[in-house]
C-alpha cells in the first residue's frame, strides 16, 4: 500500500514537474527595420542629444542619452555601432553637475556642484569657458550642448578664442587652425558623417537662451534659422538620401525651470505676508507680478534681504523687486511661444519636404502637464509630470531630462519611426533608467 | 515647501496594488478534480462537506480523507511594444490541501469536519520586471474550517449546513518609484492576517437511481485584516514620509452558488455537470487604511469592480474494475476582471481546465485518488488603466497534480 502510494505520488510529481517546465508563450510581433536602414545612425542636436543632465555633461548622462538608448534598440533591427564622445571613467564627472544633497531648513532641495573627477583640461582664451578633454575620433552622437540652429554654419564656433566659443564643440574638432579643424562649422562636421539614418533635435536653444535668461538674450532670427536648417537637412539627407527624424521644440511653460517657483504660489505667499510680488519688466519698469509671469528656478525670490532699515524677502517689495533676468514676464512668454511656433513650423516643413519622420515633442510635453491636479502620463504605475524633482522626467537643472525622461523620449521617437517607416522597433523598459536620486540622511 | 515638493512624489505611489484577481482555487477533492471539479449534484464521498453538505448524509460509512495538490503556475508577460516576453513569474509551488472527516451519527444524520483552501494566490514577479511598482510578489491564502451537519429527510432528499471559520493571510511586496543615492528603488511590504466566519448550505435530491441533482451555496466571507504590518524601505531623506505603520484591509472572498446534475446510465458510469455563479461583484475596490499617513495619505484605494462570473463544468467517472476508477473532465471559468482592470496579482482571463484522474481501492477501506489538472488561461492584453495595473499582455498556465488517501470505517 505504502509502496503504491509512493509510486503513484512519484509518478504524479514527475509528470507535474515535467509539464511544469513547459512555459507559457506569447506571440509577439517580430522586430524589423521596415524601410529604414539603421546601419549608420547619426544623432544631431544640442545638450538634450548629448545627454546633458543636472546642469552638466557627464559620463553617466552620456551613457543614458536618448540617442544611445535609440541606438541600442536600432541594434536589434540592423543598427551598427554607435560611438559617443564619452568622458573617461577617470574623468567621469565631465563638466561637473549638480548633486542632490538633502533639504535645507525651509525644505528646499540642496543642490551642490560636483567638482571632482572632472574632464576640465584648462581655461579657454576668453578667460571664462573651461576647456574639456578632447575627443577627436569620429562619433555618432554629435550632440553639442548649447548649440543653436543659427550656429550651424558659423565658422569658428568651436575655436578657442578670446571672443568666446563652444567648449563642447571645441573638444570634438581639435585646435588646428584650419577650415577642416578648429574653424569647421558644425554643418560641415555633420556633413562628413554620411549617415543612413539620423535624428535631429535642434532649435531649442534658439528660444531657450532667451527664456532662461528672463528675456535678456535674444531669440534667433527666423531667416537665419531657416537658412541654417536648410543647410543641416542638406548635410544630413545628402546624396545618399538618408532617412531620419526631425524633432521639434517643446514649450517653455511646460518645463520646471519656469514652473517650479510658481508665480501664483509666490503671489499668495506675498499676500499672506501683507504685501505683493514685484518684478522688473523688460522695459525696466517695476510692476506687480501677474500669474502670466514665470519666475525662474534660479531666482532668489523670498531670500531675506536688507532694504533700507528693513529685512524684506526678495521680490516682496517694490524697492526689492525680482530682477528682469529672474522672470520671464508675460510678454516674453508670448514672444518665446511665438518663436517656438515659427521654428516648429519650419522644422515640420523641412521634415515634410524631405519625407522624413517628424516627432512633435512640443505636443508630447504639453500632454504630460498636470490637468485638474492629476498626472496625465502613467507608465507601469509611475506618474510622470513636468514637476521639479518629483515629476521623474526632469533632472535637477529643471530643463534637461533624467535618464528616465530620456528613455521616455526615446520611446516617443521610436513610435514615430515605426509609424513612418513601417518598422517594428521595440520600446525600452523605462523603469530600468534612473529618475532623480534621493539623498541619504540630511 | 518640502511637503509641497514631496506631495507630488510619484502621484500614484501607493494607490496601486493588491490581492489577486480571480483568486479562487477550485481544488477541493482529488476525485472531483479528475472529474472537472464537478460535484454539486452527485455524491462525492467525504468531500460533500465542500461540494454539497446535503449529500453527506448518504455516505455509507465513516470516512477520513487527506489530500493535496501541487500547483505549478506560470505566467508570461510581454510589455507593450516590446516585441518579446519581457517577464515571467517565478512562482513557488502552491500546495492547496483538503482534509475531510465524516461520522455517521445514525442512518439519517451525519456530522463532518472539513479543512480546505478555496482561495489563494501566489505571484512572484521579482524586483527586476517593468511592473514592479504594481507588484513584486503576492501571497494570499485562506484556510476554511467547516464543521458540518447533514440530514437525509427521505432517501431522496438530503440537506446539510456547515459553518465556516476562515483564516486569511496576505503578504504583498512591491517597488516604490523613488530611488536612493545608489539608484535602488524603494520597497513596500504589507503583511497581515485576519479571521472571519461564513456558511455552506446544500440540498441534494436523488429522484431516481440514474439521476441526482444538487444546489450548494457557499457564503461570502470578508476577511478583515486589522493590524497588518506595513514596512517601507526608501532613501533616508524620505523615510519620514514613509513611516513603518499598521494597516487595515478587507479581502472579500465571494459567495458561490452552484447547481449540479448527476447522471448514472450504468452502474459503472457517472456523468456530472455543474454550473457555478461566483459573486465576484463583492470585490469593488482594494483599500488599505494606514495608521500613519504614507506619503501624505492615510489610505490608498484602487478600483477592482469585478463582475460576477460563471463556471461551467463537466466530468465523468468510469469504473473499469471494482477497484479502479478512471476519470476525466473539463471546465470553462469566465473571468471576473473587466477590461482596464487587469492586474499582475492574478492577471486573470477566461480559463479552460482539462483534467484526468484515477481512483484505486487498495483494500475495502483504503482508497487512493490521483488527479491531474491542466489550466490554460486565454492570452489577454489590457491597458490596465483603471486599476493601477500594469499594461501589457499576459498568458498563464498551470499544471496541478494531486493525490489523496481516504480511509473508511
Amino acid at each position: 500500500m505504502k509502496n503504491l502510494f509512493y509510486k503513484t505520488g512519484t509518478l504524479a510529481l514527475f509528470a507535474g514537474a515535467l509539464l511544469a517546465s513547459c512555459e507559457p508563450d506569447i506571440d509577439t510581433p517580430s522586430s524589423s527595420a521596415g524601410t529604414a536602414d539603421f546601419s549608420t545612425y547619426i544623432a544631431v542636436g544640442n545638450s538634450l542629444t548629448a545627454g546633458y543632465a543636472d546642469g552638466g555633461l557627464y559620463r553617466s548622462g552620456q551613457l543614458n542619452s536618448y540617442p544611445a538608448i535609440l541606438a541600442e534598440q536600432f541594434a536589434k533591427v540592423g543598427g551598427g555601432e554607435f560611438k559617443q564622445p564619452l568622458f573617461t571613467e577617470a574623468q567621469k564627472n565631465g563638466s561637473g553637475y549638480l548633486s542632490f544633497k538633502g533639504f535645507d531648513a525651509s525644505g528646499l532641495p540642496i543642490l551642490e556642484p560636483v567638482t571632482t573627477e572632472l574632464a576640465v583640461r584648462g581655461m579657454g582664451l576668453d578667460g571664462k569657458t573651461p576647456l574639456y578633454t578632447a575627443y577627436e575620433e569620429p562619433v555618432n552622437n554629435l550632440g553639442v550642448p548649447g548649440i543653436r540652429m543659427v550656429d550651424a554654419k558659423t565658422a569658428g564656433y568651436g575655436f578657442n578664442n578670446p571672443a568666446g566659443f563652444n567648449p563642447f564643440y571645441e573638444r570634438l574638432i581639435g585646435d588646428d587652425l584650419t577650415p577642416s579643424g578648429a574653424l569647421l562649422p558644425y554643418v560641415n562636421y555633420v556633413d562628413a558623417t554620411n549617415p543612413t539614418f539620423f535624428t535631429m533635435w535642434l532649435g531649442n536653444n534658439d528660444v531657450l537662451g532667451f527664456a532662461t535668461s528672463g528675456g535678456v538674450a535674444p531669440i534667433s532670427d527666423a531667416d537665419k534659422f531657416q537658412e541654417n536648417l536648410d543647410a543641416m537637412i542638406n548635410a544630413l539627407v545628402g546624396d545618399s538620401e538618408a532617412e531620419g527624424v526631425v524633432i521639434n521644440i517643446p514649450d517653455v511653460t511646460g518645463v520646471p525651470f519656469f514652473t517650479t517657483k510658481a508665480t501664483a504660489n509666490l503671489m499668495q505667499m506675498a499676500a499672506a505676508a501683507g504685501t505683493k510680488l514685484y518684478i522688473t519688466a523688460a522695459n525696466g519698469q517695476v510692476r506687480e507680478a501677474a500669474a502670466t509671469d514665470y519666475v525662474l528656478l534660479t531666482s532668489t525670490v523670498g531670500t531675506p534681504e536688507q532694504v533700507g532699515p528693513q529685512t524684506v524677502p526678495h521680490g516682496f517689495s517694490p524697492y526689492n523687486p525680482l530682477k528682469n533676468n529672474e522672470v520671464l514676464d508675460g510678454e516674453e512668454v508670448t514672444a518665446a511661444q511665438n518663436a517656438i511656433a515659427t521654428f516648429n513650423g519650419k522644422l515640420k516643413a523641412a521634415a515634410d519636404a524631405n519625407n522624413l519622420a517628424f516627432v512633435d515633442m512640443n505636443a508630447f510635453f504639453n500632454s504630460v502637464k498636470m490637468k485638474d491636479n492629476m498626472p496625465q502620463l502613467t507608465l507601469n504605475n509611475v506618474a510622470y509630470t513636468p514637476a521639479f524633482i518629483t515629476g521623474n522626467l526632469f533632472s535637477l537643472d529643471g530643463v534637461h531630462l533624467t535618464p528616465r525622461g530620456y528613455a521616455i523620449v526615446a520611446n516617443e521617437i521610436i513610435r514615430n519611426i515605426n509609424a513612418k517607416y513601417g518598422a517594428s522597433i521595440p520600446a525600452v523598459d523605462e523603469t530600468k533608467y534612473n529618475a532623480v536620486l534621493f539623498p541619504g540622511l540630511q | 515647501m518640502k511637503s509641497r515638493i514631496l506631495a507630488l512624489l510619484g502621484g500614484t505611489l501607493l494607490s496601486a496594488s493588491a490581492m489577486a484577481g480571480g483568486y479562487q482555487v477550485n481544488l477541493a477533492s482529488q476525485r472531483q478534480i479528475g472529474m472537472g471539479h464537478t460535484g454539486t449534484g452527485i455524491q462525492t464521498g467525504t468531500s460533500s462537506i465542500f461540494f454539497n453538505p446535503g449529500a453527506m448524509s448518504y455516505l455509507q460509512e465513516n470516512g477520513v480523507t487527506i489530500g493535496a495538490s501541487a500547483l505549478f503556475s506560470k505566467i508570461a508577460y510581454s510589455a507593450p511594444e516590446s516585441n518579446e516576453v519581457t517577464a515571467r513569474t517565478d512562482n513557488p509551488v502552491g500546495t492547496p490541501f483538503q482534509v475531510y472527516a465524516v461520522y455517521k451519527i445514525n442512518d439519517k444524520l451525519a456530522a463532518g469536519l472539513g479543512v480546505y483552501t478555496p482561495f489563494g494566490s501566489t505571484a512572484k514577479w521579482g524586483q527586476e520586471w517593468s511592473g514592479r511598482f504594481g507588484l513584486e510578489e503576492l501571497s494570499l491564502s485562506a484556510i476554511y474550517f467547516q464543521p458540518t451537519l447533514s440530514y437525509a429527510i427521505t432517501d431522496k432528499i438530503g440537506i446539510g449546513a456547515g459553518l465556516t471559520y476562515v483564516k486569511g493571510q496576505v503578504n504583498l511586496q512591491r517597488g516604490i518609484p523613488v530611488q536612493d543615492e545608489a539608484g535602488n528603488y524603494g520597497r513596500a511590504e504589507l503583511d497581515g492576517d485576519g479571521t472571519s466566519v461564513g456558511y455552506n448550505l446544500g440540498i441534494y435530491i436523488k429522484p431516481s437511481e440514474k439521476l441526482s441533482l444538487g444546489i450548494n451555496y457557499r457564503s461570502r466571507v470578508d476577511v478583515d485584516v486589522e493590524e497588518g504590518d506595513a514596512t517601507f524601505t526608501v532613501a533616508p531623506s524620505l523615510k519620514s514620509r514613509f513611516p513603518d505603520t499598521k494597516f487595515a484591509a478587507t479581502l472579500p472572498l465571494p459567495a458561490t452558488l452552484s447547481v449540479g446534475l448527476g447522471f448514472m446510465p450504468t452502474e459503472a458510469l457517472t456523468l456530472a455537470v455543474d454550473v457555478s455563479r461566483v459573486e465576484w461583484s463583492a470585490y469593488e475596490s482594494l483599500r488599505f487604511d494606514y495608521a500613519d499617513a504614507i506619503n501624505g495619505s492615510n489610505f490608498s484605494e484602487n478600483d477592482r469592480n469585478y463582475e460576477d462570473a460563471y463556471i461551467y463544468r463537466i466530468g465523468a467517472e468510469y469504473k473499469a474494475t471494482e477497484a479502479l476508477a478512471l476519470r476525466a473532465g473539463a471546465y470553462y471559468d469566465g473571468s471576473p476582471v473587466q477590461d482596464g482592470y487587469l492586474t499582475p496579482e492574478t492577471p486573470d482571463s477566461d480559463s479552460r481546465g482539462l483534467s484526468v484522474g484515477l481512483g484505486y481501492s487498495v483494500s475495502n477501506n483504503i482508497k487512493l485518488d490521483a488527479s491531474f489538472l491542466y489550466i490554460n488561461k486565454k492570452e489577454r492584453t489590457d491597458a490596465s488603466d483603471k486599476s493601477g495595473g500594469i499594461a501589457g499582455t499576459y498568458k498563464a498556465v498551470a499544471y496541478i497534480p494531486g493525490l489523496a488517501l481516504t480511509y473508511n470505517f
